[in-house]
């Protein structure tokens, strides 16, 4: 149970819930309101009836021709609002929004390789690996994860509009690409 | 030279400005201007590299140069823009795109510079005009929607009288109708059409608009254009619709948004909250009501069958309808709140929100409350899985969270601290292989513990239950680095010891950055100058006061870029948000209360000169003029505190009170007032001096009061935030004020005077003179004019300020055997601040001549008597907390602090542990009393005569 509504600007004041958290970076203003300027269909947020913020995503859509598509940027819920489907929401809102209006040909996101419970949920939201890019990310300085913590996956769902379902390979992750490859 | 070459030579001075070489761009700029004296770029260029290395004056004279020369090049136009926004000169920046408009009016390109200059300085009726005139000239209609929006902004911008705003409102109506392409094309502008639909209440028109197909198929992708149709709808009184409509998503779609339950819900106790609507006769709509209850009451009963444990919209909703019936006497069934309660806990208690999700219900009657805690009470306290653990850590909140009166007591707290504390050890063996990026499963034992603790402190005014909450807290951070939650306790609990330096560490463990610092940098500077070692040379909280203070220098700067840039790609939803997000961030409570705190930090180790006060004193007013929004986050702490007691936040608030509007304003009083007296500025001078745009008047105050009258104005409840010791000095400060004032202004030189040494002192660093200022000839001796009038009377000082610092030593006394020195501290630095604000005060009567040629010298030696007696109560303090601080930090104080470690915990934490954390307590408190009496002994050398 949680109210589904647009991110806006002023909910920088209120995310400390969720962006205290370790896996969620908090950026400059400029970031999130460089989305906001663009695609603001793309980002929404996941809120408790008392008015606590429970979560958010940010998205965009890019690339050209058959590359359009949507984007993840950031997607975290805040700790004590896990596993109550709000990310599968949110990503679904996701989704639809890149399907109907941006008409893009698939969905993909990067995430750390060691951030297996977000992986485990793409997986089961229907995305695959489609390619590990090298060092994508600064470290985290955390643990003992090696390249895994450094390194992303590029994971893709198909949109209907994907016929041949391109953004699909099944040896996704043992394609390796360098990060100045990918925008 | 060619031009092309002269371009060559530029390009390095454009590379200089990217790398904040500035200097090196100064020095590139002036070689080619000796070539190319009259280049304007050139000029522009300097005058950016100049503002960026602080140089303000001398980039003054080079701007109003170039603006004088009405430039309409695209470099120097851009060049300007930078440097003039850098001075604050919003309203420069929007003339000079005007005048190269006005020369070039078929620019496209500069009429949308000229437009944007408009909107960076909220300009809203010019941008409205220039948008206008480019679309009948470009026919683009994009131009058409920003002169809508600008016509909207405009009605919205609260200097807009309220007469003008319907007939903005409806300029951008008819404006928005005559478009050539229909507004739906495009999400933002349909947003924007019915934004201005629902302003005028034409909802008719809008419902046409939402009726169409493309608009349905518009809100079902956009959640914002759904937001405004469910608010027209709602405007509309169509409650009921709203509902079915509702309804057909929830069943038809699976729709699980919240909003559209509460849509449900409002529709189906419509007529029960409104009783007068007359629909039908009151017999009737109560039968009615009862039907669409049964009617909501099936579907949410569907819902939860349906979602089962996926989804907790539909028993959730069941509670919702039946808190509501309640409330207006319909339910028909007075256990089945109750039950329901028990089926969510049963259902969902393993969710971490479960406690969460029940707090709206639990405003229970005893029977019903002692029914649900005998359920709660023999919750099983199983800890072999993670969905056991839950919900024991889920009853344990909701029966501390029900507590009565009467459950709340010494013992009875002892007993539930010490259950919490052995679930957490039985719990944590639980996350032993989590990584250490996780959370632990039994952190919500150890946080309830702290609670506990805390409330049991309140009850006893016992320290060594802190002390309890910080070993077993430190403990817990131990095995889960990640939690925040558990850090943030810990900050507030080192800062009521007095040990912030262990505040500070766990504070930067938490990586507070970006907009985090304007809502989380209360945590560690609120009243921080109880803890500043400046005075003694330590700067690291005035440090953290400017650090989080970079913030608001962004937002500044970059804020106002996505504007132009919504506007660009016409995302018109945005636009508002925008500016009010730069607006709450501009005029920021915490933004304004650091200041505040960081000078009180600054006059302790800055010497107290006038160039000072002149500065602060324009900022403060400025500060004083503006209204604050609060956008600080205490709601992040974790409060499992009963309902009926204080929450975690006000139990902690250092010296037990909120700083707050009142806070911020009496502080501001007192150092303008004090500033006021001492600075030789006034308004028509400052007037003179002013380099950027005065910024508008926003706070609410009576505008036909003077900014004296402001000052003097005593307003209790203002005052009821401080502290006694804060009242105090505040009371010293006005006694001292008053008793002075007359002097002041009897010495104070005349403004001419004081404009003339601005302006000498101007030239001499930039050989311009300061422009718009005719010096007069002044008939003077040594600077001062010869007075006419007669000096006022000499008066004894009042009372208050003979008998302050005696008032102080008894304060003293009473606080310097509290076991926590955080008291002791506060009252000793609100003394060190009382003598700042005298030497402030005094300031202007330390100049030999001043005093002669003012006759002063009778005031002057009263002066030396209040000094002395305040340096010498000053120096015995300072010897107080620095013995203070010998014997926090001995080895018998410290084996008695780690002595007291809860028995609960004893045979789990070892005392090594909880002997060094007793040990870092005791070094942070010993740091802290040494510095802090160190730096007053030094404030007491250098002020000695
Ligand atoms: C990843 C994250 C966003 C998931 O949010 P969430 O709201 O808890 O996820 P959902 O409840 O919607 O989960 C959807 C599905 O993902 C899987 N899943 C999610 N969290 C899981 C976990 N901790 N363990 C196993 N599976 C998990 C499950 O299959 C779940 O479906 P189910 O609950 O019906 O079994 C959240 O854990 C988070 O904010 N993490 C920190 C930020 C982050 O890592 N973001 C991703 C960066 S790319």
């Amino acid at each position: 149970m949680s109210i589904l509504r647009p991110f806006k600007a002023a909910d920088m004041f209120k995310f400390n819930n969720i962006n205290l958290d370790i896996w969620t970076e908090t950026y400059g203003i400029g970031f999130y309101l460089s989305y906001l300027s663009r695609w603001p269909d793309l980002c929404c947020v996941q809120e408790a009836p008392s008015g606590r913020m429970m979560g958010y995503v940010l998205g965009k859509a890019e690339g050209t021709g058959a590359e359009w598509h949507g984007h993840v940027t950031a997607i975290t819920v805040a700790p004590e609002y896990r596993r109550l489907s709000l990310a599968r929401k949110m990503m679904s809102l996701l989704e639809m929004v890149s399907e109907e209006l941006y008409k893009g040909y698939f969905v993909d996101l990067y995430v750390r390789c060691a951030n297996v419970i977000a992986i485990d949920m793409y997986e089961q939201l229907g995305y695959s690996v489609y390619r590990r890019v090298r060092e994508y990310y600064g470290s985290l300085g955390v643990g003992k994860g090696g390249k895994d913590e450094e390194d992303a996956f590029d994971m893709r769902k198909p949109l209907p509009r994907d016929v041949n379902r391109r953004s699909v390979r099944p040896n996704g992750r043992d394609i390796i690409v360098s990060r100045h490859d990918v925008s | 030279m060619s031009a092309a070459a002269l371009e060559r030579q530029i390009r390095p001075i454009y590379d200089a400005l990217d790398t904040g070489s500035n200097k090196s761009a100064i020095v590139a700029c002036n070689k080619l201007l000796k070539k190319h004296p009259k280049n304007d770029l050139l000029k522009s260029l300097k005058a950016l590299a100049l503002v960026r290395s602080q140089k303000v004056e001398e980039s003054l004279v080079l701007c109003d140069e170039v603006l004088e020369a009405k430039p309409t090049d695209d470099g120097t136009l851009t060049a300007m823009m930078h440097a003039l926004r850098g001075l604050g000169r919003h309203n420069d920046m929007v003339t000079m795109f005007e005048e190269a408009y006005k020369k070039q009016p078929t620019n496209e390109d500069l009429g949308c510079q000229t437009f944007f200059a408009n909107v960076r300085a909220n300009h809203w009726k010019a941008a409205h005009q220039i948008a206008t005139r480019m679309f009948k000239q470009f026919q683009d209609d994009r131009y058409l929607y920003w002169s809508v929006i600008s016509a909207m902004l405009q009605a919205k911008d609260t200097n807009t009288p309220a007469a003008m705003r319907p007939i903005l409102y409806k300029l951008a109506h008819r404006l928005i109708i005559s478009s050539p392409t229909p507004s739906y094309v495009n999400a933002d502008r349909f947003h924007l059409h019915l934004s201005i639909l629902r302003e005028l209440d034409l909802y008719e028109e809008a419902q046409g608009l939402l009726d169409s197909d493309i608009g349905k198929s518009i809100c079902a992708t956009n959640l914002s254009c759904n937001e405004v149709r469910r608010d027209i709808w709602l405007c509309q009184g169509q409650l009921q619709q709203e509902g079915e409509r509702a309804r057909n998503r929830i069943v038809l779609m699976n729709d699980r948004n919240w909003l559209e339950f509460l849509a449900v819900l409002d529709a189906t106790l419509l007529d029960a909250a409104h009783p007068s609507v007359p629909t039908s006769t009151n017999l009737g709509s109560s039968k009615d009501t009862l039907t669409k209850i049964q009617r909501a009451q099936d579907l949410f009963l569907d819902v939860s069958k349906q979602d089962r444990l996926k989804d907790r919209s539909g028993p959730l909703a069941l509670l919702e309808l039946e808190r509501r019936m309640r409330a207006h006497g319909l339910s028909q069934d007075s256990t089945r709140l109750i039950t329901l309660l028990k089926e969510y806990f049963d259902n969902f208690g393993d969710k971490a929100c479960c406690f969460e999700d029940l707090k709206p219900f639990l405003d229970l009657e005893e029977s019903d409350l002692s029914q649900f805690t005998i359920f709660l009470q023999v919750v099983p306290a199983g800890f072999t899985n993670v969905s056991e653990l839950r919900r024991l850590i889920n009853a344990y909140k909701l029966l501390r969270y029900t507590l009565v009166e009467s459950d709340i007591t010494v013992d009875t707290e002892l007993e539930r601290a010490a259950a919490y504390v052995k679930a957490y050890f039985q719990a944590l063996p639980l996350g032993v292989g989590l990584p250490s990026t996780e959370l632990q499963h039994a952190d919500d034992f150890a946080l309830l513990a702290g609670n506990a603790y805390v409330n049991i402190w309140k009850l006893t005014g016992n320290d060594c239950h802190l002390l309890n909450a910080i070993y077993l807290l430190e403990f817990a951070v131990t095995k889960s680095k990640q939690s925040f939650l558990t850090r943030l306790i810990l900050i507030r609990i080192y800062r009521l010891l007095g040990a912030p330096a262990l505040a500070l560490e766990h504070y930067r463990i938490m990586q507070i950055k970006q907009v985090q610092h304007d809502t989380l940098s209360h945590l560690i500077l609120s009243r921080a100058t109880a803890f500043s070692l400046a005075a003694s040379g330590d700067l690291t909280l005035a440090t953290e006061c400017l650090e989080s203070t970079q913030i608001y220098v962004s937002n500044s700067q970059e804020t106002g870029d996505f504007v132009v840039r919504a506007f660009q790609s016409e995302k018109y939803s945005q636009i508002p948000e925008f500016i009010s997000f730069e607006d709450q961030l501009d005029n920021s409570l915490q933004r304004d209360t650091v200041k505040i705190e960081h000078l009180r930090m600054r006059l302790t180790h800055e010497p107290i000169s006038s160039d000072i006060i002149d500065m602060e004193l324009i900022e403060l007013k400025f500060i004083f003029d503006r209204i604050h929004y609060d956008n600080r986050d205490f709601a992040i702490l974790p409060n499992y505190q009963p309902k009926i007691s204080r929450d975690l936040n006000q139990q902690t608030l250092l010296f037990g009170k909120p700083e707050g509007h009142g806070w911020l304003q009496t502080f501001l009083k007192v150092y303008i007032r004090a500033f006021q007296q001492a600075s030789d500025l006034d308004d028509t001078v400052e007037e003179k001096l002013l380099i950027g745009d005065r910024p508008k008047q926003t706070a609410d105050f009576d505008r036909n009061l003077s900014l004296r009258d402001r000052l003097l104005q005593q307003n209790p409840s203002e005052l009821a935030n401080l502290t006694s010791d804060e009242a105090k000095l505040v009371e010293y400060a006005r006694a001292l004020a008053d008793w002075l004032e007359p002097y002041h202004n009897y010495a104070r030189p005349p403004p001419s005077v004081v404009l003339a040494e601005a302006a000498k002192q101007t030239e001499l660093k930039t050989g311009h003179p300061l422009k718009g200022i005719e010096i007069p000839t002044i008939n003077a001796t040594n600077g001062h004019p010869k007075k006419d009038e007669e000096p006022p009377t000499i008066q004894e000082p009042p009372e208050f300020v003979l008998n302050y610092f005696d008032g102080v030593r008894a304060r003293i006394d009473d606080s310097k055997s509290n076991s926590s020195p955080t008291e002791l501290l506060h009252v000793a630095t609100v003394a060190q601040e009382a003598f700042l604000l005298f030497l402030v005060e005094t300031l202007r009567f330390k100049s030999p001549s001043v005093v002669k040629i003012n006759k002063l010298s009778s005031l002057v030696a009263t002066f030396n008597c209040l000094r002395a007696a305040a340096i010498s109560a000053l120096k015995d303090i300072s010897a107080i907390l620095i013995k203070r601080g010998e014997s926090d930090g001995s080895s018998e104080s410290l084996s008695t602090c780690a002595k007291i470690g809860d028995s609960t915990f004893a045979s789990q934490i070892d005392h090594d542990f909880v002997f060094i954390h007793a040990k870092r307590v005791a070094d942070s408190r010993r740091k802290v009393l040494e510095g802090v009496g160190k730096g007053i002994a030094r404030i007491c050398m250098t002020y000695a005569s």
